[in-house]
């Protein structure tokens, strides 16, 4: 059929008449040449695109063999600097400061955790363990670094408010407390809960000042007692003396008594 | 590979959790996430009645997860070396296999 075809269109050989289209088109597979699944290409097509395919160029040397290159992750973004001094300031500036593992919680709990921690002067802050791991490593607080895993919250006030603290945990029981730092003393969850149970500092003040000048109180009464008691002896000496000579005449008794001291 | 937080655990059969762990020590990470995990809303929604307790000590034990169960029995899971996925995998197929059980259980009563 092709090559009838091409014997009709070329116009040399012998046609029966010029321009002589053939009656019966022969196709083979019955579609056009845009159809919208994938047609196969022609033989000729085919070969061609298997001659003209791309080969990567490879390069001389493997890169295996060479020496790794160090991918220096030096990414500190101006954002990453700003949470990081962050983070130093709350260590520097407050007093106590508290950790708590943090489980998801709903949004109305949060809030009034918050309305009720702010209370008492204590701010609830959300941290990222990525930047506060390498500001503790640098301060000297290395043992708080095994506490950042996981979600956590920090809890930080300028006074040191344990046991109202600790009521309003009670409340939350998402927020489980790990530990604290008071006054640059690392607390476990039991020594917080010792520290709250501790009486107010002017309280204990008092109590040692009171404890200690008891004892100089009773020293100088120490040290008297002695004159003292002879003082009240003689006292009572001299009464029963004036009380017996105006009971009977005994002259040489007071003589007596004052010669024999 | 799964994240730890699309595994789904239905908690029905379950009656109480307690994980204790000791913050200061550093192979608490995997039972830390566990809670994290457990204490998701959605998982939280499959039973309401599910108390889940955290027993945070500094004397230098291992972490645990205890679970008890509402037919009476434990589960301990030593999270020391396991994984999270793999304590909520092992936690979330024993929940299955009793959801089955409880099922079967009540197909038998009412037929």
């Amino acid at each position: 059929a092709p090559a009838s075809k091409m014997a009709a269109l070329s116009g040399g050989g012998a046609p029966w008449r010029r321009g002589w289209l053939p009656a019966l088109q022969l196709v083979r597979c019955g579609s056009k040449a845009v159809t919208r699944h994938w047609k196969a290409m022609h033989f000729q097509r085919q070969k061609l695109m298997a001659v003209t395919e791309y080969l990567a160029p490879r390069p001389a040397v493997p890169p295996r063999c060479l020496a790794p290159r160090k991918e220096t992750l030096e990414e500190d973004n101006g954002y990453v600097r700003l949470l990081r001094r962050q983070v130093e300031e709350v260590f520097r500036d407050n007093r106590m400061i508290a950790v708590c593992q943090y489980n998801s919680m709903p949004g109305e709990d949060v809030v009034l955790m918050r309305h009720y921690l702010r209370k008492h002067n204590i701010e609830v802050k959300f941290v990222l363990n990525e930047i506060v791991r390498p500001v503790l490593s640098q301060s000297k607080y290395k043992n708080l670094l095994p506490l950042f895993v996981a979600r956590n919250i920090l809890l930080v006030s300028r006074e040191a408010k344990a046991k109202e603290m600790l009521r309003v945990l009670k409340g939350v029981p998402q927020i489980n407390l790990l530990g604290a730092c008071i006054d640059d003393t690392i607390l476990s969850r039991q020594g917080v809960e010792n520290f709250a149970k501790l009486p107010l500092l002017e309280a204990a003040q008092g109590q040692t000042v009171g404890a200690l000048a008891l004892l100089p109180s009773q020293t100088s009464s120490l040290l008297q007692r002695g004159s003292a008691h002879l003082t009240a002896l003689l006292d009572q000496h001299i009464h029963r003396l004036q009380a017996g000579e105006t009971g009977s005449p005994a002259e040489p008794a007071p003589a007596q008594s004052s010669g024999a001291h | 590979k799964k994240m730890a937080s699309k595994i789904r655990v239905v908690l029905r059969p379950v009656k109480s959790i307690v994980v204790r762990f000791c913050p200061f020590e550093s192979n608490v990470e995997s039972t830390r996430k566990f809670l994290g995990c457990i204490n998701h809303k959605k998982i939280q929604a499959t039973n309401r009645n599910c108390e889940v307790t955290a027993d945070v000590r500094h004397d230098g034990s291992e972490p645990l997860v205890d679970v008890m169960f509402a037919d009476g029995e434990r589960l301990i899971m030593k999270g020391a070396n396991l994984t999270t996925i793999e304590m909520l995998t092992a936690l979330g197929s024993r929940c299955d296999a009793k959801e089955l059980k409880e099922e079967q259980k009540s197909k038998k009563k009412s037929p």
